[in-house]
């Protein structure tokens, strides 16, 4: 593949705020402390961060409020409207923006009170406006919320592959095992899959309640640099082997018309995510697959592939994603259980999992002393991890991906 | 059109509404109705300004059956608008029309959303909805002028592939 810039760039700093559902504060002042969290972690100064990217909804603070907060003067910035699947696309664009002379270092950022202030479903403040365009095909019949966006194709899947709630639920459990050992998380407590098939009914035949995200206030940043800047920095640094997206599937907004409904856009990047970084499945030691709902891992880990379409049931049950398990999933509990962060702080916890030093409960964490004893309250370092995949979601249509690793191709 | 509100929903559909106006339009004469492509002639369920199969800009609008198969649903047990909460559990399908199925690839046709009510237009009972059942186009009136297309049962032999999730107890 041309200009193929594997191990070229590289993950350096990473930061987030509190997760809360009442953070009292603006996505400015939550911006603002994610990205100073990042250059800390990182080791840089205000002068050496010369790009600036970041996504919203309508409901963020751009770079150029934030930039004054913290004495940046970006040589670039870009403050673009997306959500999930975004983290992963903007890496590959930071990437774009080095190779092009345009800057050097580039904090990406994502801030949003995503409880107290700005709901994902639509309601508040944002229910009550007029509706028009394509809203019209599907507001007035009830149809809203982002489960309900994605629910045909949840349904339709469910039907033709026959999976049963209690397949989703071991999704949750198993984040929910992770997140019990991590000290961040909004949801800490294990759950079992009674918990969740129990729990109450949001939209059948494919969701209860503890099937979905929890939204939450919280601002992530990750740093992206090229490999030879990232060699003096506090870190090993985290390489980037490949990042696809966001792509789609036929149709767009409208994948529903067109193609199988229970594919998802991941069938459509997955060839290009794996040639492109240069790894096989095998290879990949940890993912982070995006859970809006315990129906968007099931659909993703098919179509990228880690299974035959049909069998994400067989794969979810199976352990293999579970802390200890071959290959985990969202190991810091992800959207269902540290967090919604529209994807980032699954980036985070990969680049954490990959330098060794994750933020559990063991002593030593932070300098890459763990116990690998995972009961509740313990560690959640995977030994050796080398390689990790992320596997953005923002429709059942739209979807990105990136592949990092701590050693060299 | 002007405006309309429908369960406290303001229904905006400028003059400049090259996508719903006529759909809409068509509704508040209790006609279904889909773009045709003026050049290739082939039908399309989202009523967008181009032909996703020839490209071509020129369209107008075709009157269909109104008849068609639940393609996939999904039954709302808890809503987020305030104005729904009353109606729960209530199911929303996706239809697929009789027109086109399974034209231009066996995975197209043309899907339009919609719930499923009875007669009277109150919602249908959950479980009898189902992927695969047969069912038209009603229009449920909502003010002087407009009214909302919606889908009902017919008595019509289940088609194609069928399945329908249980209902809990209670």
């Amino acid at each position: 593949m041309a200009g193929n810039p594997r191990d070229k760039y590289c993950i350096v700093g990473v930061g987030e705020t509190e997760y809360s559902r009442a953070s009292g504060r603006t996505t400015r002042a939550l911006g603002a402390e994610a990205i100073r969290n990042a250059m800390n972690d990182a080791g840089l100064t205000p002068d050496q961060v010369d790009g600036m990217l970041s996504y919203h909804g309508g409901d963020s603070t751009p770079s150029t409020s934030i930039q004054y907060d913290l004495g940046i003067r970006p040589n670039f910035y870009m403050d673009c409207s997306g959500g999930g699947s975004s983290t992963e696309a903007l890496v590959g664009l930071a990437i774009g923006a080095i190779e092009a002379g345009m800057c050097d270092v580039v904090a990406i950022f994502r801030s949003m009170n995503g409880y107290s202030n700005v709901r994902i479903g639509g309601t508040g403040a944002r229910a009550s406006a007029p509706i028009g365009g394509l809203d019209l095909m599907k507001r007035p019949y009830g149809l809203i919320s982002a489960v309900q966006q994605f629910a045909y194709t949840f349904t339709r899947h469910m039907a033709e592959y026959g999976v049963k709630s209690e397949d989703l639920a071991a999704i949750k459990v198993a984040h929910s095992i992770h997140a019990s050992n991590n000290p961040k998380a909004l949801m800490k407590h294990r759950v079992t899959v009674d918990d969740v098939v129990n729990s109450r009914w949001i939209i059948r035949p494919v969701a209860h309640l503890l099937d979905c995200c929890l939204e939450t206030d919280n601002a992530t940043c990750v740093i992206v640099t090229s490999a030879e800047r990232a060699r003096d920095l506090k870190h090993k640094p985290i390489y980037i082997k490949g990042v696809q997206g966001r792509g789609t599937k036929p149709g767009g907004d409208f994948h529903y018309q067109h193609g199988p409904i229970s594919r998802v856009a991941g069938h459509y990047i997955a060839p290009r995510i794996f040639d492109l970084a240069g790894v096989k499945h095998e290879d990949v030691d940890i993912t982070g697959c995006y859970d809006a709902f315990t129906y968007t891992v099931l659909l993703q880990f098919e179509d990228y592939g880690w299974c035959e379409k049909g069998e994400g049931k067989d794969y979810v049950t199976s352990g293999i994603i579970n802390l200890g398990g071959r290959r985990p999933n969202n190991l810091s509990g992800g959207h269902l259980c540290e967090g919604y962060t529209h994807g980032m702080n699954m980036v985070i916890e990969n680049v954490r999992q990959l330098r060794g030093t994750v933020d559990d409960y063991c002593p030593g964490a932070l300098e890459g002393d763990h116990t690998y004893d995972y009961a509740e309250g313990g560690c959640r370092q995977v030994r050796d991890a080398k390689i990790s995949m992320n596997m953005g979601w923002g429709t059942p249509a739209v979807g990105s991906s990136l592949i990092m690793g701590n050693v060299l191709s | 059109m002007p405006n309309y509100t429908y369960r406290g929903i303001t229904l905006s559909i400028p003059e400049n509404d090259s996508e719903y106006k006529g759909y809409f339009e068509a509704a508040a004469e209790g006609r279904l109705v889909v773009k045709k492509c003026s050049d290739c002639g082939l039908l399309r369920g989202e009523p967008g300004p181009g032909c996703p199969w020839c490209m071509s800009l020129n369209w107008e609008w075709q009157q269909v059956s109104g008849k068609g198969t639940i393609y996939s649903y999904q039954v709302v047990a808890h809503t987020v608008i305030p104005s729904f909460r009353d109606l729960t559990p209530f199911a929303i399908v996706l239809v697929e029309l009789d027109e086109q199925r399974g034209q231009p690839t066996e995975f197209d046709g043309l899907r339009i959303t919609g719930n499923l009510v009875d007669d009277d237009f109150n919602m249908e009972k959950e479980e009898n909805v189902g992927i695969g059942k047969r069912v038209e186009a009603v229009f449920q009136p909502v003010e002087d002028g407009f009214m909302l297309p919606q889908w009902r049962l017919i008595d019509e032999p289940d088609q194609g592939f069928t399945w329908s999730h249980q209902v809990p107890e209670g």
